[in-house]
């Protein structure tokens, strides 16, 4: 684990050219550059990763799915994204494909065998209850976390609030920049 | 019938002697015995002990006398009456005689209540048993002082085998089980087996955690995890591993309680996670909120400080930054040779360094070098007790100048940022 400031180092340089890229982007409203701004910085944090972890790996993946997105990860990326992305696909192509469908329909199996027979109302059945639900919640929102087991779901979920952290600081900061820069134009005229 | 009984009765009394005296002997030998267990036992156990190594066999020595006295008067058919008043008063004179000449000078009271309690219950079917066996008490001397002296030789193996694990445990076994139907010493020696036996347990056990700490260190090679079964815990290779995996959770789990702001008071693992899903939802939002105030505060800047920042990480720049924008208050000349953004920049350096605001100079000469900026810039912008007086001065003095970019800012509630000390430091100048 790194310190957080040079996490911090990392995100504003790749931060940055992300959003070089929004520059160039034009005719854009409000939302759709607050958009591009937070998949620039979404990006950006997951590349400071280094592709370690498995959240900043499917972020980029997510990412690259749409065009606007793929813009980013190139440009951030660079050409550590070639080489990720040849990685990720052939091992993808090996194990993915088969393995993740096969786990997919057993855990919807699963899921359909649990619905139908109602346990009973206990304490115990329904504090685990309570428990898996979270569980799930915390998947939907760590990226990447529908395919964590619950150990390395909280390990990712530990990076995962700590980069957020920096990138909230940095953003912060930027955005107090912008906007003294924006007043004393203001003051200027 | 009474001459059956009065050569008995002699016999009873000559045989208490012998008696006694084999049981000086033999307490002889228990102390000794004792001293060694006084090393390896704790205080509260010796009491206990003491009655229990003492006290029974000399019962059981008192039943084997019976059983001497039937087959001395083999003739006598009438078993019922073999506990006459002879017998009878030997009892107590047994107790009374035998219990001082024990010499257990520490746990005397405790010995007798031991000796009450084991009176009391002092009909043991072995020691029945081998009342039935042992005819004579001479043969029942030899016998006793065989087991004694196995017995002994027995400790002392045991003191010297008290490292050792292996075959030779069972070896002492069977030799105990052997002694065992001596049964003379069979309750002392029960004793000494439930303790070796708990050893044995122990040494079982532990051999037993520390063959599953293997197979739990190969499952997982890169930490040793020590896992220990406690009482009653499954031992399986199964639900080992989950107890493991669950440990690992809960541990992964603490330390998101110390990352988390508000996890520690919560105990259970339903109400940490929801903490753990709020706080990265929150997180989240505030990013977004941040992309979105980005978005909102420059509407057609097209990013001038990005280009600008961009500019500085990357060694394309000089250090010596032209002035782009100037502000209408500049009254100091150092000032102009920076634009605001740098000025910004500047001033959270200084602000983190500690270094005092009106030197110029200095902080000019941390800002110049592309590499200091990047190391102690904005970025670990911290309000600090000493700033906030001078925020809120700053704060008044900024409405008092009827500012209205702070009121048409969409974000006014934020107080401590790096804005408002950077203007503050502005008005300093």
């Amino acid at each position: 684990m790194r310190s957080p400031s040079s996490l911090k180092q990392e995100f504003l340089k790749k931060w940055i050219l992300g959003l070089q890229v929004c520059n160039s982007l034009k005719n854009m409203n409000v939302f759709e550059r607050k958009k591009a701004i937070k998949l620039s910085a979404d990006v950006a944090m997951a590349s400071s990763r280094n592709g370690k972890t498995c959240w900043s790996r499917a972020l980029i993946a997510n990412a690259s799915r749409n065009d606007n997105g793929k813009e980013f990860v190139e440009k951030i990326l660079g050409s550590d994204y070639e080489r990720q992305n040849k990685n990720s696909t052939m091992s993808r192509r090996t194990r993915c494909r088969k393995i993740l469908k096969r786990s997919c329909t057993t855990i919807r199996k699963a899921m359909k065998r649990s619905t139908p027979s109602r346990p009973k109302v206990l304490a115990f059945s329904v504090a685990k209850k309570m428990i898996k639900k979270r569980t799930q919640l915390l998947k939907s929102v760590v990226p990447g976390g529908e395919f964590m087991d619950e150990v390395s779901l909280i390990e990712e979920t530990l990076d995962y609030i700590i980069s957020l952290r920096a990138q909230i600081d940095v953003m912060k900061s930027f955005a107090n920049a912008t906007e003294i820069e924006n007043r004393k134009k203001d003051q200027q005229w | 019938m009474n001459r059956g009984v009065v050569p008995a009765a002699e016999m009873l009394h000559c045989t208490d002697l012998t008696v006694l005296e084999r049981q000086r002997a033999r307490m002889k030998w228990q102390q000794e015995q004792f001293h060694v267990v006084q090393q390896q036992q704790q205080e509260s156990y010796f009491s206990e002990l003491s009655g229990v190594f003492s006290v029974p066999s000399q019962v059981s020595h008192v039943q084997s006398f019976e059983g001497g006295l039937l087959g001395g008067g083999g003739d006598l058919v009438l078993g019922p009456v073999k506990p006459d008043p002879a017998l009878e008063n030997g009892w107590p004179d047994l107790g009374k005689v035998v219990v001082p000449g024990y010499g257990f000078g520490p746990c005397g009271p405790a010995f007798d209540a031991n000796y009450a309690i084991s009176r009391t219950t002092s009909c043991p079917p072995a020691v029945a048993a081998e009342a039935k066996v042992k005819e004579s008490s001479i043969v029942n001397h030899k016998m006793s002082a065989a087991v004694g002296r196995e017995s002994f030789k027995k400790r002392k193996a045991d003191k010297v085998h008290n490292t050792k694990v292996g075959a030779e445990d069972e070896a002492k076994d069977k030799r105990m089980k052997g002694c065992a139907e001596e049964g003379d010493s069979k309750i002392t020696e029960q004793n000494n087996n439930n303790n070796k036996s708990n050893s044995n347990n122990n040494r079982e056990t532990s051999g037993d955690t520390s063959k599953e700490n293997s197979k739990v260190s190969e499952v997982q090679k890169p930490d040793y995890i020590h896992v220990r079964a406690r009482r009653g815990q499954a031992t399986d290779s199964h639900s080992l591993a989950e107890r493991v995996r669950r440990e690992k959770i809960s541990e992964r789990m603490k330390y998101l309680q110390d990352l988390v702001p508000g996890c520690n008071k919560i105990t259970g693992k339903a109400g940490m996670l929801d903490e753990i899903i709020n706080y990265v939802q929150s997180l989240q939002r505030q990013v977004e909120f941040l992309s979105m105030k980005l978005a909102a505060v420059n509407p057609r800047l097209d990013f001038n400080i990005d280009n600008f920042f961009a500019k500085e990480v990357f060694p394309a720049c000089p250090p010596n930054f032209p002035p782009i924008g100037m502000s209408s208050d500049m009254n100091n000349p150092a000032y102009l040779q920076f634009n605001p953004v740098q000025q910004q920049v500047v001033s959270c350096s200084g602000l983190e360094m500690g270094i005092n605001p009106s030197d110029m100079g200095l902080r000019r000469t941390i800002s110049a070098p592309p590499e200091t900026f990047l190391d102690s810039s904005c970025f670990t912008l911290q309000p600090s007790s000493i700033w906030d007086a001078d925020l809120q001065n700053f704060y008044n003095l900024a409405f008092d100048q009827g500012r209205s970019t702070i009121t048409t800012t969409p974000f006014p509630s934020q107080p401590f940022t790096g804005s408002i000390e950077a203007s503050n430091l502005k008005m300093e100048m």
